[in-house]
């Protein structure tokens, strides 16, 4: 007993040494012509991202999930990115909108996905960001919202954010409308609605926006019982959903990118490679093509 | 022993880093020759406390290094942008978040320990059951504390996702820890002082007012900061009481988040790594400024008895 | 007379104070139980603790894979953090230099104090990044790394809890070893460190419960795949980090799982604490 400890101890105690002084140095990339197993990650399941990427790539089959079972689960975008950056093996997917420099974006069938190729329709892989209301709930700061989303300048606060205009309802001007509003839900929509927000409350000093960042299901469900003025999804209203009374309305397409390392010589993928990828057909980057 | 045997067996032909130079023993009057075995282990202890040591200072080195050059001015704006990335309304909300929760937590910790050390039998059923349940309690994951608080304050209480539902679910979290220290603070003090205060016609109440508490006051503020601590560091069990929102909660029916929750959010969405890694250093910051003020109460406690 | 009724009546209100402890264990048991339990019931005992099968989405609520990787990691965490913790522990009791005991103290205590969340981010550039150059071809996210991050979070409670041990032995154990001829190091390892066995013992039930209990790091480093790991290196899925992945998302009878997987993971640390406190007793 006593034995196994102390051997164990000295293993341990070296492998912490060792990490103390090796972590901070950046990890080497691995050599593409040797065998590399791809190291895949995907988001929770549930996620909007997911379903989302689940529908695109056709990774629900009768009601069975596709997804190979051991591939890493995160929750965050953020550990989604580092993960990628620091190991050339690894695949995953974010929004369009959180794409920066670090990782390296994969082309799909050949078309890079930018705001140009989603708003164009040549890079297919996107989804809708919705915001819903309550049918029948009268609320003057709620629609004067809505209408700067839809409007030039709140289209414009979206395409600078990195995402995908859809809307172009003319230009908007403040009522002065008073008032406050609770604008909840998606994770993914947020960020881009934090900005909206401000921008909003900077032309109409008399209304009170407050952002919560919960999830595409609990903006659904908030606004249906009335939590939420406004709830936003990242993803399509689901049957149930919709049979809550809720009025859902687009205000931005999302591009999902499939990212890896910089270091992955690989630039670009068919829709039915990262399908094989994402189902475990293929196991290997050396397998691919 | 037999265990002494194995060991001995194993161990003595590992060569173990002679050379290194080593601290005299401290009592080594009776050792004629150079203990080996004893060598290897006090090494290996050595090397074992250099690792804990050396683990924090590189844990603090790279949030130090990664985090510094981020930590702008802007950081420290009174709202909270998209721009700025403020941590300012965070750090608010921690501070309310402590004094509220401490509110609450303070006076039922300190009575409940007033209670076990000076009225109740020592041994009795009831003094066993509270002992036992605030073990449970501090043994207790903060995400159960998280899921209880959303289900029992949020939901069946109608607070829902408030600074209010986040204070009370810490109020609980952080109970058991202010009953032990403040239970140790007041059994540090000599009976001494009670028999002597009685003697000179006081009752309970006014010996625990007057002459007990102020005696525990330095030990009990002890706990005080390591609940503090506690708090600022707590982040599951606030993420579906009180809310992720950046914004200053002055009204404790709003959602609000503290420096911890915040900091999760930052990393979240990998929008703002950088600002993410400077709210790192502020955290730790405030960390350590919470465990060095702790030390030197500890210090001056001892001292002073 | 006015006086004793109002002693009285604050000896209530303190007891009453007392008595939160027990209402709080109590609140929080029923609230867990009460909206834990009808999952497990819909979703069947056997189906729901004895199934590894985990798809929520298609109606697979099967937590066994989450319930080994929690003792998983609570294990791995406890190989790696007693050694060292203990190790710490004797050294801080024995061999300390006065002048350092301070420092390395404070250390210590300022590690126990450092946010989960800062460990996570820590774990995942430092750690994982490690792991991924010793094992080449591995993600580097898996048992082995959770462990050791979890390893490093529980030190500070295995070393306070095993020094307190060690100093609380009777030195009449030591004199008498030393005067039978035993050397200070032969002392210190065959007489004291045995002698403070069940103390250290102790200290590791406290340290693989924190560690079962941690979420907030163990999420960014575990991998957090819900699949019943198949060697040290695979990823893994904890009950705790299980909840917070899927609980923003989560409604109807996924929702009652998770908060049924709450439930298990309490049921897990009680059983563990009223091991402990059993143990302490009988110890006196």
């Amino acid at each position: 007993m006593k034995t196994s400890k102390t051997m164990l101890q000295k293993v341990g105690a070296a492998a912490l040494t060792a990490l103390m002084i090796g972590g901070c140095s950046q990890s080497n990339p691995a050599s593409s012509s040797s065998a590399s197993p791809i190291s895949v990650l995907s988001r929770e399941d549930g996620s909007g991202t997911r379903s989302a990427f689940s529908e695109l790539f056709q990774l629900e089959k009768d009601g069975q999930d596709l997804t190979v079972p051991d591939a890493e689960i995160t929750n965050s975008t953020a550990v989604m990115m580092a993960t990628v950056t620091q190991n050339p093996n690894a695949i995953g997917y974010i929004s369009l909108g959180s794409l920066n420099d670090t990782i390296k974006a994969l082309a799909i069938d050949g078309v890079k996905p930018s705001v140009e190729t989603v708003t164009d329709g040549t890079y297919s892989i996107s989804r809708p960001f919705l915001i819903v209301e309550k049918e029948g709930a009268e609320n003057e700061l709620a629609a004067d919202f809505k209408e700067y989303i839809l409007s030039d300048q709140g289209q414009k606060i979206i395409a600078d954010a990195g995402y995908v205009p859809i809307a172009n309802s003319g230009s908007w001007s403040s009522d002065g409308v008073s008032g406050s509003l609770t604008v909840g839900g998606s994770s993914s929509v947020t960020p881009v609605m934090e900005k909206l927000a401000e921008d909003y409350q900077k032309q109409n000093d008399q209304a009170e926006i407050s952002v919560l960042q919960t999830d595409s299901s609990t903006g659904a469900s908030s606004t249906a019982e009335g939590v939420y003025d406004i709830g936003m999804l990242s993803r399509e209203l689901k049957e149930e959903e919709k049979s809550q009374s809720l009025i859902s309305t687009p205000i931005a397409q999302d591009g999902i990118v499939l990212i890896v390392s910089v270091d992955n010589p690989v630039d670009s993928l068919s829709k039915s490679q990262v399908q094989d990828i994402y189902t475990g057909a293929v196991t290997d980057w050396s397998e691919l093509n | 022993m037999k265990p002494s045997l194995q060991t001995t067996a194993v161990l003595q032909p590992v060569p173990l880093t002679p050379s290194k130079p080593r601290k005299k023993a401290r009592v080594n009057l009776t050792e004629k020759k150079t203990d080996r075995i004893g060598l290897a282990l006090r090494t290996l202890c050595s090397l074992a406390a250099f690792c804990c040591a050396a683990i924090l200072v590189g844990l603090i080195l790279y949030i130090v290094i990664n985090g510094l050059p981020w930590l702008t001015a802007d950081l420290f704006s009174w709202t909270y942008t998209t721009q700025n990335v403020s941590m300012m309304p965070a750090i608010i909300n921690t501070v309310l978040m402590i004094i509220a929760t401490l509110a609450i937590a303070l006076p039922v910790g300190i009575g409940a320990a007033i209670y076990l050390e000076e009225y109740a039998k020592p041994g009795s059923k009831f003094v066993e059951l509270v002992s036992i349940t605030a073990q449970t309690l501090a043994g207790i994951p903060s995400i159960v504390f998280g899921l209880f608080g959303m289900l029992f304050f949020g939901y069946a209480l109608h607070m829902g996702l408030s600074m209010l539902s986040g204070i009370l679910t810490l109020a609980i979290l952080v109970l058991p820890l202010i009953l032990r220290t403040s239970q140790e603070a007041l059994h540090a003090v000599p009976t001494s002082m009670r028999e002597a205060s009685f003697a000179l016609g006081a009752g309970w109440v006014q010996t625990i007012f007057k002459v007990v508490l102020p005696q525990a006051a330095t030990g009990i503020f002890s706990g005080v900061l390591l609940a503090s601590g506690r708090i600022l560091g707590e982040s599951a069990a606030l993420i579906y009481t009180s809310g992720t929102l950046a914004k200053a909660a002055f009204n404790l029916f709003d959602p609000g988040a503290t420096l911890s929750v915040h900091l999760y959010k930052l990393l979240n969405e990998g929008l703002y790594t950088h600002q993410a890694n400077a709210t790192a250093v502020v955290l730790l910051a405030f960390c350590i400024a919470m465990n060095l003020a702790q030390k030197m109460l500890e210090r001056k406690m001892t001292k002073g008895l | 007379m006015v006086s004793s009724r109002k002693e009285t009546w604050l000896q209530i209100l303190f007891a009453g104070c007392a008595a939160l402890c027990i209402l709080s264990v109590a609140l929080i048991c029923w609230f867990l139980f009460a909206n834990g339990l009808p999952a497990i019931v819909k979703i069947g005992p056997l189906n729901f603790l004895g199934s590894a099968h985990w798809a929520p989405s298609q109606g697979h609520y099967g937590i066994l894979a989450m319930i080994v990787g929690s003792i998983c990691l609570g294990l791995g965490s406890a190989l790696f953090g007693v050694p060292l913790g203990v190790l710490t522990a004797v050294y801080l009791a024995y061999y300390c230099p006065k002048k350092l005991y301070e420092p390395l103290k404070s250390a210590i205590d300022l590690l126990a104090g450092i946010p989960s969340v800062v460990f996570g981010f820590f774990g995942l550039v430092v750690l994982v990044g490690w792991m991924q150059k010793v094992f080449v071809g591995s993600s580097g996210k898996g048992i082995l790394c959770a462990s050791l991050l979890l390893a490093i979070m529980i030190l500070p409670t295995i070393v306070s809890v095993s020094e307190n041990a060690l100093q609380k032995i009777d030195p009449s154990f030591y004199e008498a070893s030393r005067a039978l001829g035993a050397g200070h190091d032969h002392t210190v390892f065959f007489v004291c460190l045995p002698a403070a066995a069940r103390g250290i013992g102790t200290a590791a039930i406290l340290g693989i419960s924190r560690a079962i209990g941690e979420t907030m790091a163990v999420i960014m480093v575990a991998g957090n795949a819900a699949i019943l790991p198949a060697s040290i290196l695979s990823p893994v899925r904890t009950l705790t980090t299980g909840i917070v992945l899927e609980m923003s998302y989560a409604s109807g009878l996924h929702r009652q799982a998770l908060i049924a997987m709450g439930a298990i993971l309490f049921v897990l640390i009680l059983i563990m604490n009223i091991g402990f406190f059993k143990a302490r007793h009988r110890n006196g």
